[in-house]
């Protein structure tokens, strides 16, 4: 296998116009059209994100003097940023990592894999759409009603409703992906791949699976009720018709808790596939690990009403007592992580050091958490930028500093060429500094007591430096995706040639050519542990026994 | 083996043991300095709110030894275990450690259960309401105003205070070491009753009543508290704003007197003398058709003010100077009615016209008199 990595060969896989990439029902390039989708889209809110951060840089309004316009913006950006980039963009690497690295073919449905695919650019069509049909949804991602009943003072024009459309839309996308990925990972497996030597990332993607079916038709049913009180007349949730407005809390974060799980476990396979290859170690702990995922799925199903522990609606022990016990699974994980390094030969390639970065800044994602599991602190803390500062440690630090541990790790794979590692180092500095410098200082800004999702604030709160600091942080992070398009674009030019195998992989992605043929693999070789392609390289007894 | 520890050399082991010491010093000296304050809640006002901070400490110290410990762990590990030319054979390949990982499952268990004994301790003092408070407040949250019902003990209104914030003349006035009872409600939208130096907040919900009670610390007589909407209610949001004024018992017996007269006290008359002038004012989707009127100088004029908005939602049509000080204060219109405002006669120069439930540039025009 390894000599067939001819230079000539290297985009082969990809031969084809545009209409091969339209009609695609390959895995693969589905799993790189998700990447590319998720990335425009990830580029869009990240702009919505600093047009937000710009105007909080100083007291006043200076840039966006029409405050309708900032609640669509910052509105905008929380619902492009979960679901149209961290959600599709870990379900295309997923896609494009999970048949590979079972050793199948394809998914188990290529054709209903293209819809879902699909069904995401024209949802995202549909809700940017709202900027041009009299505004965009404006009431936060999360849409409380009555608020997004109230059309004259939140959402004008027809935006909540493409909202709702657009939104339901990718829950179908992600519904039928789960239902893909579940089939693929249970009837395509490999002989010898049995389920305790899948690597994480499918284990990951497994639970995920099981976390969107159940969950996503909960909250397609909520936004469906949404969606019949605002334009056919219901009464679900406004209480000044007989509705009640916590039932849509309820029912929005009992999809939208596990939501953050189907956003992080993913994340936490990737890292889980990144460490042990490049500290040439096997994963601490494989079984604990699967059952910490298994745990945080189970658990995940019975924490939703701690985003709403200041409704005076919620009973507040026992959601309180099972948000700190989802903890336990976490840490156990992040133990294991650290043991894997522990005693290891750590390469510091780009993959590793975006790991490790997740792993720094998961680990306060995790902490600062805690906070608001204690009751009567998250009373002082919700809905303050203490938890805007929480929620971006979890899915700025976990999720996409995993993401790019992922895009730098199987980037070889998709394309054949390596990305540069000099411009990936520049990249990680930028975005991990630029993070830090604008997310730590909300902590501080949510104890000073400033409340999320307003445009301007009073010079004299004491407000000024941390949000000053947070903006140019912003900035920072914008630029660090200079030197990474930079990157992509001179590096699937004149990237170095990646080889079937360029880390000393472990998983049957890195047991065929880069990138791989359609059909996956001319041959597959034996499967005897959760590394087998360590084991062809070092042989059986090398890797030690569990 | 190459790869047993005992053979590395031990420069590794130093670079790796300093940079953990550093990490420690400077999250230490960080903690210690004037910013380190920063990571903690302003200074408790209430009762409730030094119960919290007690809490926020407790959980905060956890925080700290837990990032110490894992942060510690990763940095070692990076620095300690660098790939270095001389590792051509592989590492020990650890699977796992059963002793150890029931270790670091067990432990962090314990930890969350001490910290969720606390907070439900805590939380039972918190969330206690009385019977039988001192003062009983119904805080009226709308877009985008708070206004501030008194009720006596038996529920009955004795005034309202419509004016949020001290700036303004107004602000939620209560005794200090007074049990005070708040009850929230809402008749549009979800808000949020925050107040920081509280350190707490509690959703304003329509369609349910909440209560809280809080008392506020003796030695704070004298202090302005401010607070506003945490709960994202619509555009104007952040200029819902409240303050709470703590006053001594004497200094609020006689504000509630001063109160409870001006409530009884007939309404001021209305400017005499026929308007010379009607000028017309759409309020629509808060905002205002036009945002430049002009009025004759030194003679009366009139603005009819027609709110095209659903009922729950109120304008009116006041007139600042151009220091921002109130000239005419008007009564609210309802939606979907009009009202005929009458200003007396005003010298020329230049005013803005402002809807005070509103006022956000939409809702905001220059008035120029000449």
């Amino acid at each position: 296998m390894a000599t067939h990595a001819l230079t000539p060969a290297v985009t082969a896989g990809y031969r084809g116009g545009l209409y091969e990439w339209l009609t695609t029902t390959d895995h693969k390039r589905i799993g790189i059209l998700y990447v590319i989708n998720s990335f425009a889209f990830f580029f869009i809110a990240g702009l919505m994100a600093l047009a937000v951060r710009a105007e909080l840089a100083q007291p006043g309004l200076q840039l966006l003097t029409d405050e309708h316009l900032y609640n669509q913006l910052f509105t905008m950006h929380a619902t492009l940023m979960i679901f149209l980039f961290i959600i599709p963009m870990l379900a295309g690497l997923g896609n494009f990592a999970v048949p590979l690295q079972i050793g199948a073919p394809d998914m188990a449905f290529p054709r209903i894999n293209a819809l879902s695919f699909w069904m995401l650019p024209l949802a995202g069509v549909l809700l940017l759409a709202g900027f041009v049909t009299g505004g965009a949804a404006a009431a936060g991602w999360t849409s409380y009603p009555p608020l997004t009943e109230d059309r004259p003072l939140a959402s004008t024009g027809s935006g909540q409703d493409l909202w709702i459309v657009g939104v339901v839309l990718i829950g179908t996308s992600s519904i039928l992906g789960a239902i893909n990925f579940l089939v693929t990972i249970f009837k395509m497996r490999a002989p010898g791949m049995t389920l305790f030597r899948m690597p994480i990332m499918v284990w990951t993607m497994l639970v995920t699976s099981v976390l969107v079916m159940l969950a996503t038709p909960v909250i397609t049913s909520a936004l469906i009720m949404l969606f019949i009180d605002r334009n056919l007349g219901g009464n679900f949730f406004d209480p000044a018709t007989g509705g009640n407005a916590v039932l849509y809390q309820n029912v929005f974060w009992f999809y939208s808790h596990p939501a953050v799980y189907v956003m992080v476990l993913p994340a936490m396979g990737i890292i889980s596939e990144v460490l042990p290859v490049f500290s040439r170690k096997p994963l601490f702990g494989y079984k604990a690990f699967v059952f910490a995922t298994a745990g945080i799925g189970a658990l995940g199903f019975s924490v939703w009403a701690h985003h709403m522990f200041t409704t005076g609606a919620v009973f507040l022990p026992f959601f309180a007592l099972i948000t700190f016990m989802i903890s336990v699974p976490t840490g156990v994980k992040m133990f294991n992580w650290v043991a894997t390094l522990w005693g290891g030969q750590l390469t510091f390639s780009t993959p590793l050091i975006f790991a490790i970065g997740f792993l720094t800044m998961f680990l306060i994602g995790g902490i600062n958490g805690a906070f608001s599991a204690a009751v009567p602190v998250d009373f002082a803390l919700h809905d303050t930028y203490w938890v805007v500062a929480h929620l971006h440690y979890v899915l700025f630090g976990g999720s996409v500093f995993g993401v790019f541990a992922g895009v730098y790790y199987w980037f070889p794979k998709m394309t054949g060429r390596l990305l540069d590692e000099g411009l990936g180092k520049i990249h990680f500095v930028l975005m991990f500094v630029g993070f830090n410098l604008t997310f730590f200082p909300m902590h501080m800004l949510g104890l000073a007591g400033m409340p999320r999702r307003i445009a301007d604030y009073a010079s004299s709160a004491g407000w000024n430096d941390w949000n000053l600091a947070a903006t140019i942080g912003g900035f920072m992070i914008g630029a660090s995706f200079v030197p990474f398009l930079w990157n992509v674009f001179v590096s699937l030019r004149n990237g170095k040639v990646a080889g079937d195998d360029p880390w000393e992989g472990n998983t049957l992605e890195w047991a065929t050519s880069s990138p791989p043929p359609p059909y996956n693999f001319d041959h597959l070789p034996e499967i005897r542990s959760e590394r087998p392609v360590f084991d062809l390289r070092h042989g059986r007894e090398a890797g030690g026994s569990h | 083996m190459s790869t047993s520890p005992r053979q590395r050399p031990s420069l590794d082991v130093v670079l790796a043991g300093a940079a953990v010491v550093g990490l420690v010093v400077i999250v230490v000296a960080v903690l210690l300095s004037q910013a380190g304050k920063t990571l903690y809640p302003p200074a408790a006002a209430t009762d409730s709110a030094i119960e919290i901070r007690k809490l926020y400490d407790i959980v905060f110290a956890f925080a700290v030894a837990i990032f110490l410990l894992v942060e510690g762990l990763i940095v070692w590990s990076v620095i300690r275990y660098r790939r270095k030319p001389t590792d051509t054979e592989l590492p020990v390949q650890t699977h796992g450690h059963n002793l150890l990982e029931v270790t670091w499952t067990v432990i962090p268990t314990i930890i969350v259960i001490i910290l969720f004994v606390f907070s439900f301790n805590t939380l039972n003092v918190v969330d206690a309401v009385s019977p039988t408070p001192d003062v009983k407040i119904r805080a009226v949250a709308a877009q985008f105003q708070w206004t501030f019902e008194y009720l006596d003990s038996s529920g009955q209104k004795l005034f309202t205070q419509t004016v949020s914030t001290k700036d303004n003349g107004g602000g939620m006035a209560v005794p200090v070491g007074r049990k005070i009872q708040v009850e929230l409600h809402s008749n549009d939208v979800i808000h949020a009753f925050y107040v920081p130096r509280f350190l707490f907040k509690r959703d304003v919900v329509p369609g349910m009543t909440n209560r809280f009670d809080f008392t506020v610390n003796a030695d704070e007589a004298g202090q302005t508290f401010r607070g506003q909407c945490a709960e994202l209610c619509g555009t104007g949001h952040r200029i819902m704003l409240l303050d709470v004024v703590a006053m001594t018992q004497a200094d609020y017996d006689a504000w509630v007197e001063q109160m409870i007269a001006q409530a009884n006290a007939t309404p001021a008359p209305q400017p005499s003398g026929e308007p010379s002038v009607t000028l017309e004012l759409t309020a629509k989707i808060a905002e205002f058709d036009k945002h430049e009127l002009e009025a004759p100088a030194d003679k009366p004029f009139a603005i009819t003010l027609d709110n095209q908005d659903v009922p729950a939602i109120e304008h009116d049509v006041d007139i600042h100077d151009a220091d921002g000080n109130v000239v005419f204060d008007e009564p609210h219109t309802v939606g979907g009615t009009s009202q005929t405002y009458l200003y007396g006669p005003l010298p020329a120069g230049t005013y803005t016209f402002i809807c005070s439930v509103h006022p956000f540039p939409a809702m905001t025009g220059t008035l120029t008199v000449k």
